[in-house]
C-alpha cells in the first residue's frame, strides 16, 4: 500500500486557526500525562503556570513587571526577524544583534549616564542599540547582494563572534573596560546609573516599563509598513521572486539592504531596551530570544497579529512555568522547554493537515 | 542549548518548506560551540548527612515551623544526580530534615538559572519573595549583584549568598568554606604516594588559576600538603578554563599525564574524568566534591569534599531563630560573612581509599587534621610540616619556613600567622613556589 501527499483545496483561514488552537490543545494534553506520571496534578499545575503564580502571590505587580521585561524582547525580535522572512531573508543571526544592540547601548548608558538627563540618555542608548544591531546585520545583507552569499551561514557565525566579544568584555579585567565594576576582584558588570535605566509609569503599585508602549508602537507600525505601504509591497514581492521584482524595475539589492537595517536594528533596539530594564549588561543577555524569535515568528506565520499571540504564548509557558514549578521536585524549567517543542511539533503536524492530506494511492491512477 | 537547537531546527524546517526552490541551505549545525556546562556526570555519593548533628535535638512543632519556607536558586537542574547543584541541594534537603522541615512543601526552588543574566536572577528572587520564601539560598558567585539589590528592597526576607563577598548587616550574608584545608590532606596524600613511586611530578587539573581565588587558593593548598610529604615534588597544572567540560578534563588530565609523566592527578573541575583518565593510565589520583573512589576504585586516594548541609542547617536554624524579623539574621550567624572549615566539619577529605594509599597515609592525615581543627596551625602560614612515623606512631614537625610564590617572593616570613584571609576576601593572586602552569 502507498500513501501519497496531496494538496487539500481551500483551506479556510478559519480551519487554520482552528488546527492550531487544537494543536495547542493536543499539546497540553500530552503534557498533562506527562505531570501525571510524575505525580503531579495537572489542572493545579496548568493554572498556576497559565496565572504566572499571581493568585495568591505577595506581589503579583511584581511578577507583571518581570513578564513584561521578558516579554517585550521577544515580541520586538520576533516582529524583526519575521521582516526579514518575509524576504525569504534566513536572518538567523538575531543573538549576534541583540547582543550588539546591548552592548552599543550599555556603552552609551555608562558613558553619558552621569551627565545627560534621563530622557536623553534613553533616547541615545535607543539610538545606539538600533545602530549597533542594524549595522551588524546589515552587513550581512551588503555581502549577500554584492557577492551572493548565503546569509544562514554568516549571520549564524556573527552570532558567536559576538557572543564571544561579550564575554570577552565579561571576563576581561583592565582600566579600559569600564563595562566592569572596578571595585570587584572577580570580574562583574557594573550596574548603570539611573538615568540609564529604563523609565517606567506609575499605574498605583504597578510600574509599566516604558518599553512595553514602545513595543506595541513597534508592532503597529511594522504591521501598516507590510501591509499598507510601498515598501512592505517590495518586501512581499522580493520575498516571492526576485526575478519579478526585478522585472518591474524595482531596485532588489536596495530594498534587501534596507529591510535588513530595518530588521536587525530593531533586534538590537530589543537589546538597548533588555539592558536598560536589566540595569546592567549581562554574560548571557539574549535569554535565547534570538532563537526563541525564530520559532514565535515562524509559529505566527509571519503574521504581526500572530506574533503578538505566539510570544505571549511562550512567554507565559517559559514564565508561567517558572512560578509554577518551586514546589515540585520533580518539575524544571526543562518542562516549559519540553512542552514548548511539543507545542512546535503540534502545530507544525496541524499546519501540515490543513494544507495537505494523505491518500491511499489506487493502482488506476497514472 | 536545547532551546537553540530547537530553533535552528525550526529555522531549517522553515527555511524547507518556504524556499521554493533555490540553492540548498547550509545547515546550521554549529550550534554546539556554546557554553560547555555539560552534565557533570560521575560521583553519586552522598556527604553524611548527619555529620555534625548529634540527632536528637527535639524541634518545637508549631505554626511558626510549618509556615517556615526556604528557596533556593539553582544554576543546574534540582535533578541531577552528580556536580555542584547536586551537592547543594542534598544539602538543603538534609538539613531541612534534620530541623523537622518538609522539604517537599517548604522548599521552594528555582533552578536552572544562568547566572551570567541579571534580569533571570532577579525574576528568579522575585518569584520566591512573591511565594512567601524567608529565606533565600543563592548558589552560584554571579547572582551576587540580584541578591545584594533584592536584599535592600525586601528588607523582610533573608539573602544568603554562597561565594559571594557582599552583604549588610542586617538580612543578606554570604558563605563559602575553607576548602583549601581539605585539599591541604588531600595533598598529603599525593605527596606520599608520589614518594613511595619514587616520581616527583604531580599534575593538578585545575577550572582556573590566579583568575579565581577559589581556584588558586586550592592549587597552593593541595602543593603546599604535598610538598610537607614529599618536598622535591612539583605540582603541574593544567587550566581548562571552565568549570566543567568533562572532554576537556578528560584531555587535561591525559595531556598531564604524556607531557610530565605525573604519577597523581588532582583535580579542580566539575565531573571524575581525572580520575578515570588516572585509572586507565594505571596512576592515581585526588578527586573534588565528591568522592570518586566508585568511578576510579584503582585509582582514586581520597577527594576534597563539602558537607553543605553544616552550613545550611546553621543558616536555617539562625533563620527561623528570627522569629519573622529578618533583619536579626546577620546577628544570629554571628557576622555576615561565613566561612566555615575543618573544625566545623564544614570540609573534609573523604574516606581514604586504603587499596591505593601509601602506607601511615591515614594516620599522618589525621594527625594534621586534628592539628587544623585545634586552630593552632593554618595552610597559609610561616610554618610548614613535615611527617615521620616512628614505631607506628606519627609525629608532626613544625618548622618556621618562608612561604614564597613561585616568582620567589615571599609572601609570609617565617613564623608569621596565616593569610588565610586573602582566600576569603578572593585577593590571593598567586602560585606557591613549586607549581608550575603549563
Amino acid at each position: 500500500m502507498n500513501i501519497r501527499v496531496v494538496k487539500r483545496e481551500g483551506a479556510g483561514m478559519g480551519r487554520q486557526i482552528g488546527a492550531y488552537v487544537a494543536a495547542v490543545a493536543a499539546a497540553l494534553v500530552v503534557g498533562a500525562v506527562l505531570l501525571a506520571i510524575q505525580g503531579v496534578e495537572p489542572l493545579a499545575f496548568y493554572q498556576r503556570m497559565l496565572t504566572l503564580g499571581i493568585p495568591g502571590n505577595k506581589y503579583p505587580f511584581r511578577i507583571l513587571e518581570n513578564f513584561i521585561k521578558l516579554f517585550v524582547p521577544l515580541l520586538i525580535v520576533s516582529t524583526a526577524l519575521a521582516l526579514a522572512f518575509k524576504m525569504r531573508f534566513w536572518n538567523i543571526g538575531g543573538e549576534g544583534q541583540f547582543i550588539l544592540g546591548a552592548i552599543c547601548a550599555s556603552a552609551v548608558g555608562l558613558k553619558l549616564g552621569e551627565s545627560l538627563p534621563r530622557p536623553a540618555v534613553l533616547l541615545v542608548m535607543a539610538l545606539c542599540g538600533l545602530l549597533g544591531g542594524g549595522l551588524y546585520g546589515v552587513f550581512v545583507a551588503a555581502l549577500k547582494v554584492k557577492w551572493g552569499t548565503n546569509e544562514t551561514l554568516l549571520t549564524l557565525m556573527l552570532n558567536y563572534i559576538a557572543l564571544y566579544f561579550l564575554q570577552f568584555f565579561a571576563e576581561t579585567k583592565g582600566d579600559w573596560n569600564f563595562f566592569l565594576d572596578p571595585a570587584s576582584a572577580r570580574p562583574k558588570f557594573i550596574k548603570f546609573p539611573v538615568n540609564a535605566q529604563m523609565l517606567t509609569i506609575p499605574l498605583g503599585p504597578f510600574n509599566l516599563n516604558l518599553s512595553l508602549v514602545a513595543a506595541g508602537v513597534i508592532c503597529a507600525l511594522i504591521f501598516v509598513y507590510l501591509k499598507h505601504t510601498k515598501g512592505g509591497y517590495e518586501i512581499a514581492v522580493v520575498g516571492d521572486s526576485p526575478s519579478t521584482a526585478r522585472y518591474a524595475g524595482m531596485p532588489v539589492g536596495k530594498i534587501v539592504v534596507r529591510t535588513i537595517f530595518l530588521s536587525a536594528a530593531l533586534i538590537g533596539l530589543a537589546g538597548a531596551f533588555y539592558v536598560s530594564s536589566a540595569g546592567t549588561l549581562s554574560a548571557s543577555v539574549t535569554n535565547d530570544v534570538g532563537w526563541t524569535g525564530i520559532v514565535v515568528a515562524w509559529l505566527a506565520k509571519l503574521n504581526t497579529a500572530g506574533i503578538v499571540l505566539a510570544s505571549l504564548l511562550i512567554t507565559v509557558l517559559q514564565f508561567g512555568c517558572q512560578s509554577a514549578s518551586t514546589t515540585y521536585p520533580s518539575i524544571d524549567a526543562n518542562f516549559a522547554n519540553l512542552l514548548q517543542g511539543v507545542i512546535l511539533f503540534a502545530v507544525l503536524a496541524a499546519d501540515f493537515f490543513t494544507r495537505f492530506k494523505l491518500v491511499k494511492q489506487s493502482k488506476e491512477v497514472a | 542549548m536545547k532551546k537553540k537547537l530547537l530553533a535552528l531546527v525550526m529555522a531549517m524546517t522553515m527555511i524547507l518548506a518556504l524556499a521554493a526552490c533555490g540553492n540548498a541551505p547550509a545547515a546550521p549545525n554549529a550550534s554546539g560551540s556554546g557554553s560547555g556546562s555539560g552534565d557533570p556526570s560521575g560521583s553519586t555519593s552522598q556527604p553524611p548527612a548527619d555529620s555534625s548533628s548529634t540527632g536528637d535535638q527535639s524541634q518545637p512543632e508549631g505554626p511558626e515551623l510549618d509556615s517556615f519556607k526556604v528557596g533556593a536558586i539553582y544554576i543546574n537542574s534540582q535533578n541531577d544526580t552528580a556536580g555542584y547543584t547536586y551537592q547543594h541541594h542534598n544539602g538543603i534537603v538534609n538539613a531541612m530534615k534534620e530541623l523537622g522541615l518538609d522539604p517537599e512543601t517548604q522548599l521552594l526552588i528555582v533552578d536552572n538559572v544562568d547566572d551570567s543574566d541579571d534580569t533571570a536572577v532577579a525574576n528568579a528572587i522575585d518569584t520566591l519573595a512573591g511565594q512567601d520564601a524567608n529565606i533565600i539560598f543563592g548558589i552560584s558567585f554571579g547572582y551576587i549583584n540580584a541578591m545584594d539589590e533584592k536584599s535592600a528592597e525586601y528588607p523582610d526576607i533573608i539573602f544568603s549568598h554562597g561565594t559571594g563577598y557582599m552583604a549588610n548587616e542586617t538580612n543578606f550574608n554570604n558563605y563559602f568554606g575553607r576548602i583549601y584545608q581539605a585539599r591541604y590532606l588531600t595533598g598529603i596524600a599525593a605527596g606520599l604516594k608520589s614518594k613511595e613511586l619514587g616520581n616527583n611530578n604531580i599534575g593538578y587539573v585545575a577550572a582556573w588559576n590566579l583568575e579565581y581565588a577559589e581556584t588558586c587558593s586550592g592549587i597552593n593548598a593541595f602543593a603546599l600538603g604535598v610538598q610537607s610529604a614529599n618536598p622535591d615534588a612539583t605540582v603541574y597544572v593544567n587550566k581548562i578554563s571552565t568549570w566543567g567540560d568533562e572532554n576537556l578534563e578528560r584531555q587535561a588530565a591525559q595531556a598531564l599525564i604524556d607531557t610530565y609523566d605525573c604519577c597523581v592527578i588532582g583535580q579542580h573541575c566539575d565531573s571524575a574524568q581525572p580520575q578515570l583518565v588516572a585509572a586507565e593510565n594505571k596512576v592515581f589520583g585526588c578527586g573534588y566534591n565528591s568522592d570518586m573512589t566508585d568511578q576510579a576504585p584503582t585509582a582514586h586516594l581520597t577527594s576534597a569534599i563539602w558537607h553543605w548541609n553544616v552550613y545550611y542547617k546553621t543558616a536555617i536554624q539562625a533563620a527561623m531563630d528570627c522569629g519573622g524579623d529578618a533583619s536579626k539574621f546577620v546577628e544570629n550567624m554571628g557576622g555576615n560573612a561565613y566561612y566555615a572549615g575543618l573544625a566545623e566539619g564544614f570540609v573534609d577529605a573523604s574516606p581514604l581509599n586504603a587499596s591505593t594509599a601509601a602506607p601511615y597515609t591515614d594516620k599522618i592525615m589525621n594527625a594534621v587534621r586534628e592539628l587544623m581543627k585545634s586552630g593552632k596551625w593554618d595552610v597559609f602560614s610561616g610554618v610548614k610540616l613535615s611527617y615521620e612515623v616512628k614505631n607506628g606512631t606519627v609525629e608532626i614537625s613544625r618548622n618556621s619556613a618562608d612561604l614564597e610564590d613561585n616568582q620567589g617572593n615571599v609572601i609570609v616570613f617565617a613564623g608569621e600567622p596565616s593569610v588565610d584571609d586573602s582566600v576569603i576576601k578572593g585577593s590571593m593572586n598567586y602560585n606557591v613556589a613549586g607549581v608550575v602552569e603549563g
